[in-house]
């Protein structure tokens, strides 16, 4: 226990000196935020609704790019680089390595959020009841673990470049279709059509759900878990294939 | 004495090409091992077999009377690998730090700072901010972190400079004289000799010799002068020769097996003996050793 909970601590540790983390999941998010809220005239009826409803998607985006990108790339940096091999060799059970870097990951999410929500207050004096505030940030925890599976299946991945290359693809093209930029009314229709099957508009919809006073649907829980089902049963099948040398 | 180490029928086939084949040996508590072969030989397969890292193709790998993969396995060794990585975006400090919680009983951070022989300036530094030499010594500390009774080297000094490598082997003398069982391998006929107590010779995948060192070395710098003598040849005295090791014949040939072939011929000639059609060859096993660096250049 006392060795798991190191190993999370030096997760952290790691993730947090790393300086792309810092710059895709802490700084850009909120300079967006900035621009589409303050900058740009988005021409929204309801001006107080939209800072909500883009601090939602904007920590989103955040999270999301931090579980697939973060995650994924560091696992196959840290196999090519023999590292995962070596603490095989060690007592250190698999599983502990493994358990570590999801909780790691998640601590540092729920860091994200909360730095991301109180820009959101100070920028636009955003305002919230707490339990709103505090049902948004679960929501974005507990339903990011669908990204985090997907991270894992990209650190399935043999090279590094490909890896990063693409889940930068899969993050980007996720968060347009996902309405996590601008809203997905203005997409066009077949757009609309695709994302409403993709996950990250669901990741959305729960959290802009919570803002407008309405639990997540059932449909985006349910599409959520399937695709966490999918990538889980995805990446150990890999896995197996790979180990099977 | 404890079996520490046991392989039975070892072997290892990759996409249909043996890498591994059929290799046996049992290393005793204490044993300072060396592999030697060639580049390609199997020697790295067969350490990854024994660390349970890769599944043998068939055959059977115990440690301490273990499969490898146990737990109680795992607190008892320690590995340096071939291809040297440590976690990045870390201190060493932190590093040496986090491999002393896996073990149950390991080395004091005193100790492990003392086995890196690095500077306190160096120890601050990130892994990746460190030269190749120096992240060599990291991870021999981190293969000691346990306290180990067995150790896996496989090939240790690539990579370092003559002092590095010095300071390395009087590291591992003090290991074996703590009575630890010591595994390395290596392309250095020199290194084998100079450290090992035993040395098994690997060749093409396979177990061509397995012996203490001076028997290795004879057999692998042995050479032969043969010729056909005219009339009855002074057997006897060749024998007595120090560096003579076995005259004999086959075919309707002398054969005089030897480490100095020059000093055989000069012998010959100023013995006057009747010879003809004389041949100087190689020995059996350094034919397939032409690749195994005898002496280790200075560098
Ligand atoms: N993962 C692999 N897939 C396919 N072939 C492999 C693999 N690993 C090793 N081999 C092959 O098995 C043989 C033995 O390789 P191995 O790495 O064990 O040699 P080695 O003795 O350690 O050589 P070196 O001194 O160069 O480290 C080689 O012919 C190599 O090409
Ligand atoms: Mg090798």
């Amino acid at each position: 226990m006392k060795m798991l909970l190191n190993e999370c601590k030096i997760e952290i540790i790691r993730i947090f000196r790393n300086p792309y983390f810092v710059f895709w999941s802490l700084f850009m998010p909120i300079v967006f935020y900035f621009i589409f809220t303050k900058v740009v005239n988005t021409g929204v009826d309801d001006q107080d609704l939209w800072n909500k409803h883009f601090l939602m998607s904007i920590a989103i985006f955040s999270v999301m790019g931090s579980a697939i990108m973060t995650l994924g790339i560091r696992m196959v940096q840290e196999r090519n680089e023999g590292w995962t091999t070596w603490i095989k060799v060690t007592p250190l059970p698999s599983s502990s390595y493994f358990i570590s870097k999801m909780i790691g990951q998640s601590a540092v999410h729920l860091f994200s959020i909360a730095v991301i929500f109180m820009a959101g207050i100070i920028v636009n004096g955003v305002s919230m009841s707490f339990v709103e505030w505090l049902s948004c940030a679960a929501w974005i925890l507990i339903a990011s673990f669908p990204f985090l599976a997907l991270g894992v299946l990209v650190g399935t991945m043999k090279r590094v470049d490909t890896a990063s290359g693409v889940s930068n693809i899969l993050y980007l093209a996720l968060a347009i279709t996902g309405g996590l930029w601008m809203p997905m009314e203005i997409l066009p229709k077949t757009i609309q059509q695709i994302g409403s099957w993709l996950p990250a508009y669901h990741y959305g919809n729960g959290a802009w759900g919570i803002i407008r006073g309405q639990f997540p649907e059932f449909k985006s829980i349910a599409i959520l878990t399937v695709y966490l089902l999918l990538f889980m049963v995805l990446s150990i099948y890999i896995r197996r294939k790979q180990e099977a040398v | 004495m404890e079996t520490i180490v046991e392989i039975t029928n070892l072997s290892k086939e990759f996409k249909g090409k043996k890498a591994v084949e059929d290799v046996s040996f049992s290393i005793q508590s204490g044993e300072v091992v060396a592999i030697l072969g060639p580049n390609g030989a199997g020697k790295s397969t067969s350490i990854l077999m024994m660390l349970g890292l890769l599944h043998p193709s068939s055959g059977e790998v115990s440690l301490f009377n273990q499969r490898p993969q146990e737990q109680k396995v795992r607190e008892r060794i320690g590995v340096m690998l071939q291809q040297v990585s440590l976690m990045d975006a870390l201190k060493v400090k932190e590093v040496l730090a986090l491999f002393r919680t896996y073990y149950p009983n390991p080395l004091s951070m005193e100790e492990l700072i003392r086995l890196t022989g690095l500077q306190e300036s160096e120890l601050n530094k990130r892994t990746e901010k460190l030269s190749g030499g120096q992240k060599r010594r990291v991870s021999f500390a981190l293969a000691m972190a346990g306290n180990p009774d067995l150790v896996f080297f496989d090939e240790p000094t690539v990579g370092m400079d003559s002092t590095a490598r010095k300071e390395f082997w009087a590291r591992v003398r003090q290991l074996a004289d703590a009575g630890k069982t010591v595994l390395f391998s290596t392309h250095y006929l020199q290194e084998a000799d100079d450290v090992a107590t035993r040395i098994l010779l690997f060749n093409e995948g396979k177990l061509v010799a397995d012996g203490c060192p001076s028997t290795i070395k004879q057999q692998l710098l042995k050479k032969t002068v043969s010729f056909k003598a005219g009339g009855d040849f002074p057997k006897e005295r060749f024998l007595t020769m120090t560096h003579v090791s076995d005259v004999y014949e086959e075919k309707g040939r002398v054969v005089i097996q030897t480490e100095d072939t020059d000093h055989v011929l000069a012998s010959l000639f100023t013995e006057g003996t009747p010879v003809s059609d004389i041949s100087i060859d190689k020995g059996r096993l350094e034919d397939a050793f032409e690749q195994l660096t005898v002496e280790q250049g200075v560098s």
